[in-house]
């Protein structure tokens, strides 16, 4: 999608009323108050004091690094970091995997077909959050359905399956990754015109050639673009994880909320070092892809020709 | 032959992904119509879950919560946005692009570091800036703030504001009463479209309800976090119930772009093709 500047919005366009009436009060400036008011007062106020708060030693607030260094030296929070950091990459690149076969399966598809699929996929992707965690409570949860029957039928990788785990955040994870990803994949599809698979087949080129010479290099800014998305998505997905594990699994997000609300004592210059820790690695992922993307290739000099 | 290979093999895809996805849905819907799932069959076909939910006096005020709380600060950031949109569109063009910026970070902060920002910053404070329900909806209204902006955006895209507004200058209008009377009447449906997919956004809302709103306003989320711990075949109802309202929400958004469609295509028709979208 192109958002093409309007004319009007463009840079340097005169200012439609300040030419008609040089001398005019700037009485006008009051309709940007209320927005002012809110972006100042709940955005840019709470970030900056957050940003702040978590270089701030918390008796004597003098400016140190000790919150950071903390995240590290208790194995309690170095556990959030890596396992957010590896639950998030995981699904994220499961995720991604199964959203570009269900994508390039949409795009080749007859229209009713894929928008049906679309349709699904619109559909599930409401399905989040604490509802999610408990629809897989009841199918592979303790006596779950699924488990029920393993022990039926005496499957033993069923019968055995502990949801509460690293596997099982996993898969519920993977579950709300998969439409994300393949609704933000399948526009992407339509870059790929039919005549570069010709051209290449012309050539004497098989669908292997095809995929990895003109396929995917003109894919990958969109699959670079969809696995940062995921990868934010997941990283700071709370409600699902606190659903299913409350605070009994150390990720991020559960850990930076404990700093601030409920029953342990509140840290909030430790909680805000490590909410800045979440923030950093959503910016290093996004940055990360945008670097790949603009690295010079040989491949890289194809897709941008 | 080798076509026909191909469009089965994107059948079974789409197939498996679909089946994996409306599984745990469609769980979750029969487990909340029997009594007992404790062999491979359930037993005890029953209605009485939903009987008994909405027989409850306290499941009501969870839900007129969560619409009130995610209608609310939809109206106020459109109404906020749109004002700002005049300074930018008639006085101001240069500001657009800090405009952009400002609304595009709350989409990056996501949900949790900005609902813990605004508590550390704000629970300690005298009232009304430790109000809750102020914090919640104010802490929305940002939340929501890049989805509505783009929705303005593009909607101002796809119309020549200026031209509109220098037009009723000529005829002595004010560019406020302008901006208000020919520009915005135009953006209304786009408008819409964003509006209702941030209202679906803040309806399954959990993560700044419960950091925010705490016990202090118990929307349908919370009251469902609660009610999983007692029983299995009430929260799958409730489960239901909520995705059903959901789907409505987006049901509507999708009939909504549709009408949009129709309608720029009859305008598109009527402009002869000097109009491109």
């Amino acid at each position: 999608m192109t958002h093409e500047q309007h004319p009007v919005l463009a840079a340097g366009a005169p200012p439609l009323a300040r030419r008609r009436s040089p001398a005019r009060n700037r009485m006008y400036l009051l309709a940007l108050v209320p927005f002012v008011a809110l972006i100042v007062t709940y955005e840019l106020a709470p970030l900056l004091t957050l940003i702040v708060r978590s270089f701030i030693a918390p008796k004597t607030g003098v400016f140190t690094l000790q919150n950071f260094a903390a995240v590290f030296q208790k194995k309690l929070y170095r556990d959030a970091v890596l396992n957010s950091l590896n639950l998030s990459l995981l699904s994220a690149a499961i995720g991604m995997l199964v959203a570009f076969f269900g994508a390039k399966a949409a795009d080749e598809a007859t229209p009713g077909r894929r928008s049906l699929f679309m349709s699904i996929l619109n559909m599930t992707s409401n399905f989040a959050g604490v509802p999610l965690a408990f629809s897989y409570i009841i199918l592979l949860g303790n006596a779950g359905v699924l488990i029920l029957l393993g022990r039926q039928f005496g499957i033993g990788l069923l019968e055995s399956y502990n949801l509460y785990s690293f596997s099982g955040l996993l898969l519920v994870y993977v579950y709300f990754q998969i439409p994300l990803g393949t609704m933000l994949l399948v526009p992407a599809f339509q870059a790929l015109r039919p005549e570069w698979r010709e051209a290449v087949s012309l050539l004497g080129g098989g669908p292997a050639r095809y995929w990895f010479r003109v396929g995917l290099p003109v894919l990958l800014p969109s699959l670079l673009g969809t696995f940062s998305v995921l990868f934010s998505n997941a990283v700071a997905a709370y409600a699902t994880a606190y659903a299913l594990l409350g605070g009994n699994y150390s990720l991020l997000p559960i850990r930076i909320s404990e700093q601030f609300v409920g029953d342990v004592i509140q840290k909030k210059e430790f909680g805000s070092a490590l909410a800045v820790m979440l923030m950093v690695l959503m910016i290093g992922v996004t940055m990360l892809s945008n670097r790949l993307l603009h690295r010079p290739t040989r491949q890289g000099a194809a897709h941008e020709a | 032959m080798k076509h026909d290979g191909k469009q089965r093999l994107n059948l079974t895809v789409m197939a498996l992904v679909s089946v994996y996805l409306i599984l745990p849905l469609m769980l979750t819907f029969l487990y909340s119509l029997f009594q007992e799932w404790t062999s491979i069959l359930p037993t005890g076909l029953t209605l009485r879950y939903y009987a008994d939910l909405f027989a409850d006096p306290g499941f009501y005020m969870p839900i007129v919560r969560t619409m009130i709380i995610s209608t609310v600060p939809v109206l106020l950031c459109s109404l906020i946005t749109l004002l700002a949109m005049y300074v930018v569109v008639v006085h101001h063009p240069r500001w657009q692009k800090i405009m952009q910026i400002l609304c595009t970070v709350p989409y990056s902060l996501q949900g949790v570091i900005l609902a813990i920002s605004v508590l550390a910053l704000y629970s300690g404070l005298p009232l009304p800036f430790s109000d809750r329900i102020a914090m919640l909806v104010c802490t929305y209204c940002v939340l929501i703030l890049p989805y509505t902006y783009r929705g303005i955006q593009n909607s101002l895209n796809a119309i020549n504001a200026r031209q509109m507004i220098e037009a009723a200058q000529l005829l002595g209008c004010h560019p406020l009463a302008a901006y208000l009377r020919v520009v915005v009447p135009n953006l209304v449906s786009g408008i819409t479209v964003s509006a209702m997919l941030s209202v679906s956004l803040l309806f399954g809302d959990f993560v700044v309800v419960n950091i925010i709103g705490g016990s202090y306003y118990s929307t349908a989320q919370m009251y469902l976090y609660k009610m999983m711990f007692r029983s299995g075949q009430q929260t799958s109802a409730m489960i239901v119930i909520l995705f059903m309202l959901t789907l409505l929400i987006s049901a509507s958004v999708l009939l909504l772009q549709q009408q949009r469609q129709r309608n720029a295509q009859v305008k598109q028709e009527e402009a002869d093709g000097i109009h491109t979208v």
